[in-house]
């Protein structure tokens, strides 16, 4: 019985993982209706940046925030200068220039950082917690705990701020928008920007477990898509709810059936994205969909 | 269209073919390699194009189809003794029907939720490939035998790899071009533009859809095969998801819809790496995101739309 | 005045023409070798996930300059041409046909990865181009030698490496009971076929294997699966990070077995990053010495290695991988100069089907890189070393590491 608890638990601890960087991919698909490849490279560079701070003097925290606002200021940067020429073009050219983007992003950090594997400081004490014969850590609370408290202050700042609302206008009908005088183009860039911020913050928190290297995210983001759409992905809320159930769905089916271990564990996932469109496309926590003709 | 427009683009079309003809003669042999390559993601991208360019169905996992076709010439040859050029049209139809029944399914996606489902299945398929490892060799692969001209015609196995390729390549050109001026066609594109006006016009979304995807799948499948014939090497890295992605980007450069613009998507898949490193030994994936960020950014419509744009302005009344 | 201009323009590209042609045509006894160069061609993972290693090229190349420098080999100098495959077969087998169709090299040296190498190795032994020291222990490259005659490799392979690790554990823990993480490929199961066959009989003291895939973000509910079993001995078969998570889930887990972990996971870089508390007491193989471990401070191998990395490739971090290289290179050297100075394909082979050599610098004192035709492990001596307070420690002798 132990070990089912235990396989929950490192469930829980690995869904944190996966929803972490799903809030980002929710966030910027309902800012701009655009899934961006590059999320993870964009985490995972922050990610680096931060521990170039941390060398250079600053301690963690510092670092973080000083992270959190390069990294959103860098998701300005790219979607006024990258994606901005290429908002008003079919959904396959903005596909292209994130994957472009995803190849360019990763080939930097493999440039300036080199391709070592390296460590990267939690701020989450990693002293194993033992109870009932089931062992946990801080960090894995702490993960889960981040990921939790970006929604709520994502959900406030949509819900009760003006420019959240303006950020949720543009989105929902631009042309509307424009006429009420939002600057939808300006709420576009914030969307990246602010999706960037959530990838650092994945990637800060990610990092200390799985350890830094050029590639770090890759892994992460096949089962971050499957948690955003199995939660819905629309709701932040609901690629918590979807990250920490596939993470606990997987080592469940991983540990009892088993055909469905090892290499399986990936095929497993994606079925469930794959169950999840085709049953219920809006996911757990998402809203439905109605096409009126 | 004028006379002269539909000359002049028959002569380049002409001219074309006999370039493709010749070619070998005046490059090196390992040339003549490359550009068989060339040929198989040209017949793979001219499937894409049909999905996604015709029917309006993004596709991220085109590469899975790629692995179907490829996996089947294999087995066929490494397990049963086939000999590789009739395993080609096999691994087309196998191939297909797999489209087929993907196509069914993902019926009820579109848009971003069918880019996913697509994706999900190009990543899952190297996984599925070591599961069955009886068939498929797992990690280790399949080795076949090294792709040889059949008895009698004298040829360097480069060179009639090239002519294999773009043989079949031409073949399918002009399948697709006369399926594109069908009403299977019209259909496709008429679903493209909207759905829902289509379906009110009597043509079935349901069926144009599936079929789009069967006869995607159908050349990608081709194009796998003739990838194990050339490389005489299947495993489950061989198709992966990056390549997806790659045929992605080939079709958005070649130009949406447009079939003689694959052979530019098919050549920039194949020497962008390659310019890339040649430029920048230490970050060739730099240069390759700025020139395909760069592409996208000058050339929305890609090299077709670029053409098209020197053709109206040639022709300008 | 135009015409004749036109014609004096195609004249001089007739006579350009013909003597390039004439150039071309002059007959060449071996692809590669002029009398004073020697072209060798590779693939190596410059990009991509497998990046980390493509000092094995970088270090193998500073090797080969160092020779230059000093004459070059019997008056040849050596051009290792190395070419980024990404790890991917499907561009290795592009660039393996470019420096063999369209460069002309030589043969093909220190090619690294195993699914890269099968990807190559039916076109080279057809053509008669030597595969030389294959950079992967896979047990193919050397024991389908009647097949592939021109294929040979050179570390240990991991079939043998985990039979050391067998033998050892029969002789000092018959009693043990083992659990196994291993990576869901080739590398993976190689390991842990060598390991049952090295228990032979008490193959059951394998209680419990856990498979995952490299695709995996981490490897918790493995490990996990792995300290239910109650095993109080675990294999790390592992690669790189996944390796370092297993070490701390055990940790984190409480659970404290003896650990092993395989040697390519073993780097000094990788096995600083858990806690001391995680990795003290593991065991892995050695045949190399490593750059990062202080008792090769005052060795003459390991100062000459560190001198040519400075002199050669200076601004590079000199660790495992590199040395690694070098100590491949100084093989392949060793062989040139034994095929002598009429310098031929076959000749070369034969001369890295007959090793017997006593003096390789980079490799551990006493470990004789030895070959027959039948026979092609080069490196088939190990010894164990125990990672203590932050290094490695070598202990016991010499043992025998044939698959």
């Amino acid at each position: 019985m132990a070990e089912f608890w235990q396989q929950v638990v490192a469930g829980l601890a690995s869904g944190g993982i996966y929803a972490s960087l799903a809030l980002a991919v929710v966030l910027i698909y309902r800012s701009t209706g655009v899934i961006n490849f590059a999320q993870g490279e964009m985490a995972t560079f922050a990610t680096y940046l931060a521990l170039t701070f941390m060398n250079h003097g600053f301690s963690f925290w510092p670092a973080f925030w000083l992270t959190l606002a390069c990294a959103f200021v860098g998701g300005v940067a790219i979607e006024r200068v990258v994606i901005r020429p290429v908002e008003n073009r079919p959904v396959l050219t903005v596909v292209i220039v994130t994957i472009g983007l995803l190849i360019l992003i990763n080939g930097l950090t493999s440039w300036i950082w080199g391709g070592a594997v390296r460590k990267f400081p939690s701020p989450f004490s990693t002293r194993p917690i033992h109870v009932a014969g089931v062992a946990f850590s801080i960090q894995d609370i702490g993960i889960i705990g981040v990921c939790l408290t970006a929604v709520v202050v994502l959900g406030l700042f949509f819900r009760f701020t003006k420019l959240g609302l303006a950020l949720r206008a543009a989105a929902l009908n631009p042309g509307a928008s424009r006429l009420v005088g939002v600057r939808v183009s300006w709420m576009l860039a914030l969307g990246w920007g602010l999706a960037a911020a959530l990838g650092a913050v994945s990637g800060m928190m990610v990092a200390p477990v799985v350890f830094l290297d050029p590639n770090m995210m890759q892994g992460i983001l096949l089962y971050a898509l499957a948690a955003a759409v199995l939660g819905g992905i629309d709701s932040p809320l609901g690629a918590v709810v979807g990250g920490l159930t596939l993470g606990v769905l997987l080592n469940l089916l991983g540990t009892y059936v088993s055909t469905l271990g090892g290499e399986m564990r990936l095929v497993a996932g994606l079925a469930v994205i794959l169950a999840v469109l085709i049953v219920r496309p809006a996911g757990l926590l998402g809203k439905t969909a109605v096409r009126r003709v | 269209m004028s006379r002269a427009r539909t000359a002049i683009r028959v002569v380049g079309v002409a001219a074309l073919v006999v370039v493709a003809a010749v070619l070998p003669h005046f490059i090196s042999d390992y040339h003549a390699l490359e550009w068989a390559t060339v040929g198989t993601y040209f017949i793979a991208l001219l499937g894409l194009n049909v999905l996604t360019g015709y029917s309006g169905q993004i596709s991220l996992g085109h590469g899975a189809f790629m692995a179907v076709g490829g996996y089947t010439s294999a087995i066929l040859m490494a397990h049963h003794g086939v000999r590789d050029l009739w395993t080609i049209p096999l691994a087309g139809l196998v191939a297909g029907g797999a489209g087929l029944l993907f196509g069914l399914p993902a019926l009820r996606l579109s848009g971003l939720y069918l880019a996913l489902a697509t994706f999900a299945i190009a990543v899952a398929f190297p996984a599925l490939v070591k599961k069955f490892e009886h068939f498929t060799g797992g990690s280790t692969g399949l080795i076949l035998n090294l792709p040889k001209a059949p008895g009698g015609i004298h040829l360097s196995s480069n060179d009639w790899l090239y002519y294999l390729s773009w043989g079949i390549g031409g073949v399918l050109l002009a399948l697709g071009a006369l399926l594109a001026r069908s009403r299977v066609g019209r259909s496709f594109r008429a679903i493209r533009d909207s759905e829902v006006a289509a379906a009110s016009s009597g043509v079935s979304p349901a069926l144009y859809k599936t079929l789009a995807f069967g006869v995607s799948a159908f050349y990608a499948g081709i194009a796998g095969s003739l990838v194990a014939i050339e490389t005489a090497y299947v495993n489950p890295q061989t198709f992966p998801i990056t390549l997806s992605l790659l045929l992605l980007v080939g079709v958005a450069v070649g130009g949406l819809g447009s079939l003689v613009g694959c052979i530019f998507g098919a050549a920039l898949i194949e020497f962008l790496p390659i310019y890339a490193q040649n430029i920048s030994k230490q970050a060739p994936s730099v240069i390759q995101g700025l020139i395909l960020i760069g592409v996208m950014l000058i050339l929305p419509g890609g090299v077709a739309g670029l053409g098209r744009l020197l053709e109206n302005r040639a022709f300008r009344p | 005045m135009a015409m004749g201009r036109k014609l004096q323009v195609a004249a001089a590209l007739l006579v350009v023409a013909v003597a390039a042609a004439g150039a071309g045509a002059a007959p060449r006894a071996t692809p590669g070798v002029t009398s004073s160069s020697i072209l060798l061609g590779g693939t190596i993972p410059l990009t991509g996930e497998a990046s980390a290693a493509a000092g094995v090229a970088k270090g193998a190349d500073a090797y080969f300059k160092y020779v230059n420098a000093r004459g070059g080999v019997l008056g040849r100098k050596i051009t290792y041409k190395y070419v980024d495959d990404g790890y991917e077969p499907q561009r290795t087998f592009l660039a393996m046909r470019q420096l063999v169709q369209q460069d002309g090299v030589f043969a093909m040296f220190n090619t690294l990865g195993t699914n890269n190498n099968i990807a190559i190795r039916q076109f080279l032994n057809q053509q008669g181009v030597p595969q030389l020291f294959v950079a992967s222990g896979a047990t193919t490259f050397g024991r389908d030698a009647k097949q592939y005659p021109w294929t040979i490799g050179y570390i240990p392979t991991y079939r043998a490496e985990a039979k050391v690790y067998a033998r050892y554990l029969l002789k000092t823990k018959p009693k043990a009971k083992i659990a196994v993480l291993y990576q869901d490929d080739d590398y993976g199961k190689d390991l842990v076929s060598g390991l049952q066959a090295g228990l032979g009989k008490k193959a059951s003291r394998i209680v419990k294997k856990v498979g995952y895939d490299p695709t995996a973000s981490d490897v918790k509910s493995e490990v996990a699966q792995l300290k239910a079993s109650g095993a109080n001995t675990f294999m790390i078969f592992a690669f790189g990070k996944f390796s370092i998570q297993a070490f701390i889930y055990a940790n984190q887990l409480g659970w404290h077995p003896q650990i092993f972990v395989n040697d390519v996971s073993s780097a000094t870089s990788l096995m600083v990053l858990p806690p001391a508390k995680a990795t003290e007491g593991a065991i892995s193989i050695v045949f190399g010495k490593d750059p990062d471990s202080p008792a090769w401070k005052r060795d003459k191998g390991m100062k000459l290695f560190f001198s040519i990395m400075k002199r050669f490739s200076p601004g590079d971090n000199p660790n495992g991988y590199f040395a690694a290289g070098m100590a491949s290179a100084y093989t392949l050297v060793d062989a040139l100069k034994k095929a002598g100075k009429n310098l031929t394909r076959q000749g070369v082979m034969n001369a890295a089907t007959h090793l017997n050599e006593k003096g390789n610098p980079f490799v551990l004192p006493g470990i004789v890189v030895r070959t027959t035709p039948s026979f092609r492990y080069p490196v088939a001596q190990v010894k164990l070393q125990r990672w203590h307070k932050g290094r490695w420690v070598i202990f016991g002798s010499l043992l025998s590491a044939k698959p």
